[in-house]
């Protein structure tokens, strides 16, 4: 009984010792990388000598760690408002639209996902370079709003195709315009899909580090280029230390994501 | 029926059907579009119009190299990620739920932590004087330390730990939508266990094994961070390789040429892909 758990016998007990083990491969880098942080040595020896706090001090007492992270959330934060607003309108026209190419518009605005960023990456650089829009915010949005939007369009649009039109259609008939019915009636119940397309864009935006190695410029560089730049320089602990607190914050993603959908869902 | 047509407006009252997907298109063509056609076009035109940059890109030695330790690698990588993740996807999708939504956790945690965090992580651990080799020496397997980063050896383990997730999570649900009941009809009529797995489950998985592998196929074919990080200068990738002709280099045409063979294998790969899963299926992990 392959697809049976109480019935695997001898079986489950090896399935369930490589999935912990799975497990914990996965899981070893992220806490290997918190403990190291609080570790004293510089040559990040493990198991450290001593703990310390010196690395997050010396973190947070560096203008550039602190201007990079609060560059990064900017345009993540632009990148994933433009994108869910412009995914949001082009998903309606995606799942309720009847016109002749539907799917290949679907496939062209998914298309940024699965192109090699790398490719994207040179490409809209040489575009900026033309333009004048390379090293600047407004580049840098453009560009991560363009690969955030697939992560934007797959949710809402999946949240819109499991939501019954005849609802909608409900509310116009008791009266509603079709806009009321649309923002009173459709967003809300499609809430959940919006919220994980904000989660997705924003982070796609804030782990990017392709175009924005090509789109930094010494004054404007998002967290993603500064742990890039000193990661080639050396392995400083003082990486490990802001990589921490990105655990951190992901962690924190995840407990609001599930408390969030929860109450949502209710 | 024509009120109908007439409330499938979008919500900024734009015309019916197509138009509020406007924006997107707008957005998608000039700062998409627009730039990777205009970067095709410099393959053959810069410096001069001709195919000169192809025939350099696989005329040289070294080029050909690059494109076939892309290739090495990412087959390498997609093999092992099957292997690794089939029994975890077998087991999450039947084991008890509270027990599983740990291991989900755990998943979706090394997913969303920054890409350079975990790659990071990986350079400390593999290093010669690092974690893993001192445990090894330590318990007596090893004498010497392994050469474990900058080889293929280094790019496999990164690469693998970041391909799992997006092998694991389809596969639970091809997995799930298998009837046990053909599982228990196989026993029933005599199969061994082993004959049951070979003759009925890896068969019906096979779908979704296919579709999950080529995604990480066509994903590790383009990546630059982690093998950049973890691989050797013996065994560059071809993403690598097109950012430094351009950015060290400054030799726009070959790097162009080097991106359009990428995007090309890439987008026909894609293609086989949307085949086997359909359309709807496509997006992967989320």
């Amino acid at each position: 009984m392959l697809l049976d758990y109480d019935r695997l016998g001898w079986l489950r007990v090896a399935l369930v010792g490589f999935t912990a083990a799975v497990a914990a491969f996965l899981l070893l880098p992220v806490v290997f990388i918190v403990l190291l942080s609080f570790g004293s040595s510089r040559w990040l020896a493990f198991p450290p000598p001593g703990w310390t706090l010196k690395w997050y001090q010396q973190l947070l007492a560096d203008p550039s760690w602190i201007d990079a992270a609060l560059t990064s959330a900017r345009i993540a934060a632009m990148a994933a408002i433009l994108a869910v607003v412009i995914g949001l309108f082009a998903s309606f026209s995606l799942v309720r639209g009847e016109f002749r190419g539907r799917q290949v518009l679907r496939g062209l605005l998914l298309t940024p996902m699965v192109l090699p960023v790398v490719v994207f990456a040179i490409a809209i650089y040489a575009f900026f370079l033309r333009i004048g829009l390379a090293g600047t915010t407004v580049g840098f949005v453009i560009a991560h709003t363009i690969l955030a939007l697939p992560f934007a369009i797959i949710p809402i649009t999946a949240a819109l195709e499991g939501f019954d039109k005849s609802i909608e259609d409900a509310a116009i008939v008791c009266g509603a315009s079709p806009l009321q019915a649309r923002l009173r009636i459709t967003l809300p119940s499609i809430r959940i899909g919006i919220f994980s397309a904000a989660i997705f864009s924003f982070l796609a935006s804030w782990d990017e580090v392709v175009v924005a190695i090509f789109m930094a410029s010494p004054t404007l560089q998002t967290l993603p280029v500064k742990i890039w730049g000193s990661l080639r320089a050396d392995l400083s602990p003082v990486v490990a230390a802001a990589s921490s607190l990105l655990v951190g914050l992901t962690l924190c993603l995840m407990i609001v994501t599930a408390l969030l959908r929860r109450k949502l869902s209710r | 029926m024509q009120g109908n047509s007439l409330r499938r407006g979008s919500v900024a009252g734009l015309p019916a059907g197509s138009g509020s997907a406007l924006p997107a298109l707008l957005l998608v063509g000039l700062f998409f579009i627009v730039p990777v056609v205009a970067l095709l076009l410099r393959s053959v035109i810069d410096p001069e119009p001709g195919l000169q940059n192809y025939a350099a890109l696989f005329g040289s030695g070294t080029y050909v190299r690059v494109f076939l330790n892309t290739f090495l690698v990412a087959a390498v990588v997609t093999a092992v990620t099957i292997v690794v993740a089939f029994p975890v996807a077998w087991m999450l999708a039947i084991m008890p739920p509270a027990l599983g939504s740990i291991v989900f956790g755990i998943i979706i945690l090394s997913m969303w932590t920054n890409l350079l965090t975990r790659t990071y992580a990986w350079m400390v651990l593999l290093q010669r004087t690092g974690v893993i080799n001192r445990a090894l020496m330590g318990l007596g397997i090893i004498h010497e330390p392994l050469p474990l980063i900058n080889n293929l050896a280094g790019v496999t383990i990164g690469m693998v730990y970041i391909m799992l997730p997006f092998m694991i999570l389809p596969l639970v649900g091809t997995l799930r939508a298998i009837d046990p009941m053909t599982l228990r009809a196989a026993a029933l009529c005599g199969a061994s266990p082993f004959e049951a797995f070979r003759r009925i489950l890896l068969p019906l998985s096979l779908p979704g094994i296919a579709a999950g592998g080529l995604m990480v196929f066509v994903m590790s074919l383009g990546y630059f961070v982690t093998p950049a990080l973890l691989g050797g200068t013996s065994n560059m990738m071809l993403a690598e390789m097109i950012a430094q002709t351009v950015q060290s280099l400054l030799n726009w045409g070959l790097g162009s040429a080097a991106a359009f063979v990428l995007l090309v294998v890439t987008m026909a790969l894609y293609a086989i892909q949307l085949r086997l899963v359909g359309a709807r299926r496509a997006g992967g992990g989320i």
